[in-house]
């Protein structure tokens, strides 16, 4: 009985999805005069929902011209949209708003694509101690995130000081590449107060609480807060997976009014970053084994926050210089 | 040369003596032989008699070869049972009254035959008769006529006058005779020849050394050759007694530890005992002896493995006891529970039918009452859709099976279920790979993990065993917290990086930390050489040598498996080795 009302609600969605919808359009469409596009652009404010609706109706489209429009370059977007009011009749004179709108949503729709590539092949390129360019990076980090101590060596037990696991950081890049090192270097320089916040709180966890001779006392037990460098590479690994999962579309897309880039990435890293920095000290957790725990009821906050469409992961950091679209 | 004859004479004479003299010994052994194999018993070696309980003496060759009834021999005159101790038919008293009557014929004999085996020793020569008159015992030689003679006869032969110029003298003095060449038989042997080539024939007398087949030899006088070999032989009788000593003193030693492992009774003097007065004396002299019975080593053995095996069996019925409470645990527990799921289905279908009734008489009612019951008949409605709903629920997530489902451990704990859950931590120096083998044995996908702060832990199921993995992550600072993960820890595996080099002495001295760890004692040590497809990566049998493992993991199961995370090459061995060692025997395969 279950299973068949399963599979009777499963044929509907389908049938709706197959024929009402389009008949449903095509009479709406009828009645108002306006294709679903005009309607769209003309309902909502620029943002995330805009943009959504915009993809939706795109990607669903019989016609190839709007299907195809979603995959284009983003030197195509003008062209395109210039094809989309010729297809669907509409004067770019007489409707000056929603030649404006559409391009917009679909510089931020190509732009999310964009981004996901350049973010992917940052990952994916592992970092190489013969590349100066990495090797000054990581020096740049050390400098900024220890300015008054320096380095003894490239490979030298300073590094888990800030952070990482072993004497050599090159091993920590394994899995997010270089990406990791972007994003800890971009907060580090951009955001350089609430690093070295979080850093100095990494050092001495629980530093409200405990006086420094208990910290002394229970810093075998209770071991480390947590450590700088590899939270950071763990945060990274989240905002990546989130974007790459398309949730992080609804931020992108209240945060960027055109092309979203790197920068809007990293800033959500920096933001993600203080966010948890305040977590993991509101959960007060008693050693650094609940990491994963805490990361996990963290990443659900966010997920959960990133449903609302009007939602931004709102960066109030100095590192954000953005402005929301809509909010 | 009538000397020579004459001791030839005597020879012959005492050889029929001796023929004679080991005849009658032999009629009179006769009758000492073994009544099974009609052998003639022997001082030693096979045919010594040996005493059965019953009396009788059989040949030890004939009792080897009775069969054996558990550890007793019969008698085979007359049926009766011996038993027999450790040592077998060894343990059996030797007859001695029938060992000394032997003895003593076989001297008697001996004695009678001696004379003639010694005649031509120095011992015959003391009683060397006279020539002139068997009946005389000589005592002189005459060295002209080369005769012996006894006082009488030398005068009575040499009284004339010629003849009693003859150089007579007394018996002890007489010359060596020489012995003539074979070649020149008119002069005798003087010389011994030294070359090699000569050896099978050395002697010669002066015309071989000059003329002969010895010309131009080297060669030594005689007398100095005969002295030097026998100054030589006296050097070996030396010898030969130091040897005989030792042989006997070995045979000595081999009857004490005889003695050692047989046991028996031991002779211990009181020697508190001496200083004490006479009274005491006379109480001393019934304790002075305390003969006690010390056990063999045999007998300790025997008491030891017999302890082992009962403590064996205690062991075994402890666990066979836990065994099946931990049956009867489970079975009582799913009868009370599907007793409780019958007594609510019973309840449940008193409610329907109650709630049927109550919608009969409803339907029976007249319009009024209906319809003013039609809220009440609602909401039975919903409870009841309601019930249903659980029911069915219910009845989708528990599944009707009477079967139980036993496996066994190694340590003979029993467990219920179709899967066998054991817990396993995953330990090593950071990157090494804990967490893609992990995701691997998971998913079977392979992805290039960021560092793991704290720890991941994923279920594997393999066959019939559900592996709880906690991997753990390997940053130094972490490594102090490792050990909360050890309790209840069946089996540690250890990750290594085979292609780090510089990196595998700070591995070796965590595994040595790890291996000391109290609660990791029993816990099984699977190492997993990992990164072996990376180009120079150091083999499984380099890396044991390297760590020293044998050494460092002596007397606890362990395996080092060579593996490749990347492709999940040797992940699933590992496995194997894992559950072949936790789970007995057999089990596996019936799954």
């Amino acid at each position: 009985m279950k299973h068949f009302l399963r599979a009777l609600t499963q044929f509907f969605t389908f049938l709706y999805c197959k024929f009402l919808w389009r008949t449903l359009k095509f009479v709406t469409r009828k009645l108002t005069g306006r294709c679903e596009l005009q309607r769209i652009c003309h309902n909502h404010k620029p943002g995330a929902k805009r943009t959504f609706k915009i993809e939706h109706s795109l990607k669903s489209s019989k016609n190839e011209v709007l299907q195809s429009a979603v995959a284009a370059s983003p030197d195509a977007v003008e062209r395109i949209v210039d094809e989309i009011l010729d297809l669907k009749k509409i004067s770019p004179d007489v409707n000056l708003q929603l030649g404006i709108s559409l391009q917009a949503s679909l510089f931020q729709i190509v732009g999310y694509r964009g981004l996901v590539a350049e973010v992917e092949k940052l990952r994916r390129e592992p970092y190489d101690c013969e590349n100066t360019d990495h090797e000054d990076m990581l020096l740049r980090l050390w400098k900024s995130l220890s300015p008054e101590v320096p380095l003894t060596g490239r490979i030298s037990k300073q590094w888990s000081d800030i952070g990482f696991q072993g004497s050599d950081p090159k091993t920590d890049f394994r899995g997010m590449g270089l990406l990791g090192l972007h994003n800890l270097l971009y907060f580090a320089e951009h955001d350089k107060a609430t690093a070295l916040q979080v850093l100095h709180d990494s050092q001495q966890p629980k530093h409200s609480k405990m006086s420094k001779a208990d910290w002394e006392k229970n810093s075998f037990d209770k071991a480390i807060g947590f450590s700088f460098a590899i939270v950071g590479i763990n945060i990274t690994e989240l905002v990546y997976s989130l974007l790459v999962s398309g949730a992080l579309k609804t931020h992108v897309y209240n945060v960027a009014p055109e092309m979203p880039s790197l920068v809007h990435f990293q800033q959500t890293f920096c933001y993600l970053m203080q966010e948890f920095h305040k977590f993991w000290i509101d959960e007060n957790p008693c050693d650094i084994m609940e990491f994963n725990r805490i990361r996990e009821k963290f990443l659900r906050g966010v997920t959960k926050q990133l449903k609302n469409p009007n939602m931004a992961l709102c960066p109030h950091s100095p590192a954000s210089d953005l402005h929301l679209i809509n909010l | 040369m009538a000397a020579a004859v004459g001791i030839n004479k005597q020879g012959a004479a005492m050889e029929s003596g001796t023929r004679y003299g080991r005849g009658t010994a032999g009629n009179t052994v006769k009758v000492l032989e073994c009544g099974v194999c009609e052998d003639v018993f022997s001082l030693q070696g096979d045919k010594v008699p040996r005493l059965l309980l019953c009396g009788h003496t059989v040949c030890h060759d004939c009792l080897t070869r009775l069969p054996l009834h558990g550890r007793a021999v019969r008698c085979p005159f007359d049926r009766q049972v011996t038993e027999l101790g450790d040592s077998g038919v060894w343990g059996l008293k030797k007859n001695f009254a029938l060992l000394e009557l032997l003895e003593r014929l076989q001297n008697g004999a001996s004695n009678q035959s001696g004379i003639a085996e010694d005649a031509l020793t120095e011992m015959g020569e003391r009683i060397i008769r006279c020539d002139e008159d068997e009946s005389h015992t000589a005592s002189m030689y005459c060295t002209v006529c080369a005769t012996h003679l006894c006082a009488e006869c030398s005068l009575l032969t040499h009284s004339t006058r010629t003849l009693a110029k003859h150089r007579r003298v007394p018996l002890e003095d007489k010359p060596h005779e020489r012995t003539l060449c074979l070649h020149h038989q008119v002069h005798a042997i003087e010389f011994v020849c030294l070359e090699d080539a000569c050896l099978p024939g050395p002697l010669m007398c002066c015309v071989c050394k000059e003329y002969g087949k010895h010309q131009g030899h080297k060669h030594a006088v005689l007398e100095a050759e005969a002295n030097q070999i026998r100054a030589s032989i006296l050097d070996m009788a030396h010898c030969i007694r130091t040897f005989t000593e030792e042989v006997a003193e070995y045979s000595r030693k081999l009857a004490g530890i005889v003695q050692q492992i047989e046991g028996g009774e031991q002779v211990v003097e009181d020697s508190i005992g001496l200083s004490h007065t006479e009274h005491l004396c006379h109480h001393r002299s019934l304790r002075v002896v305390v003969s006690c019975q010390v056990p063999g080593t045999a007998e300790s053995a025997r008491s030891c493995v017999r302890a082992y095996f009962a403590e064996l069996h205690e062991t075994l019925c402890r666990q066979e006891e836990m065994a099946l409470s931990v049956v009867d645990a489970h079975v009582r527990e799913r009868l009370i529970w599907l007793r409780q799921q019958q007594e609510d289905m019973t309840i449940l279908l008193s409610q329907v039918s109650t709630a049927c009734l109550h919608c009969e008489k409803t339907l029976q009612q007249d319009d009024c009452r209906v319809v003013l019951s039609k809220q009440e008949i609602n909401r039975l409605l919903e409870t009841l859709q309601k019930q249903q709903q659980q029911f069915t629920e219910l009845a989708d997530h528990v599944q009707l099976d009477a079967g139980i489902p036993v496996t066994f451990t190694k340590d003979n704990r029993v467990h219920i279920g179709p899967k066998m859950e054991i817990r396993v931590v995953t330990l090593g120096l950071d990157g090494a790979g804990k967490t893609t083998i992990l995701f691997k044995l998971k998913h079977d996908e392979f992805m290039q993990p960021i560092p793991t702060i704290g720890f991941n832990v994923e279920t594997v199921e393999y066959k019939n065993l559900k592996f709880t993995i906690w991997d753990v992550g390997g940053k130094h600072k972490l490594r102090p917290l490792w050990k909360h993960y050890y309790l209840n820890t069946q089996a540690v595996v250890f990750v290594i990086d085979s292609c780090h080099r510089d990196r595998l002495m700070e591995s070796h001295s965590e595994l040595a930390k790890l291996l000391t760890e109290k609660e990791l004692r029993d816990a099984l040590l699977l190492i997993f050489a990992n990164k072996q497809d990376v180009a120079g990566a150091v083999s499984v049998e380099e890396m044991t040598e390297l760590l020293s493992l044998h050494k460092l993991c002596c007397g606890r199961s362990w395996h080092i498996q060579g593996c490749d995370a990347r492709s999940g090459v040797g992940l699933h061995e590992g496995l194997d080795w894992l559950s072949r060692q936790l789970v007995a025997a057999g089990v596996l395969d019936v799954a």
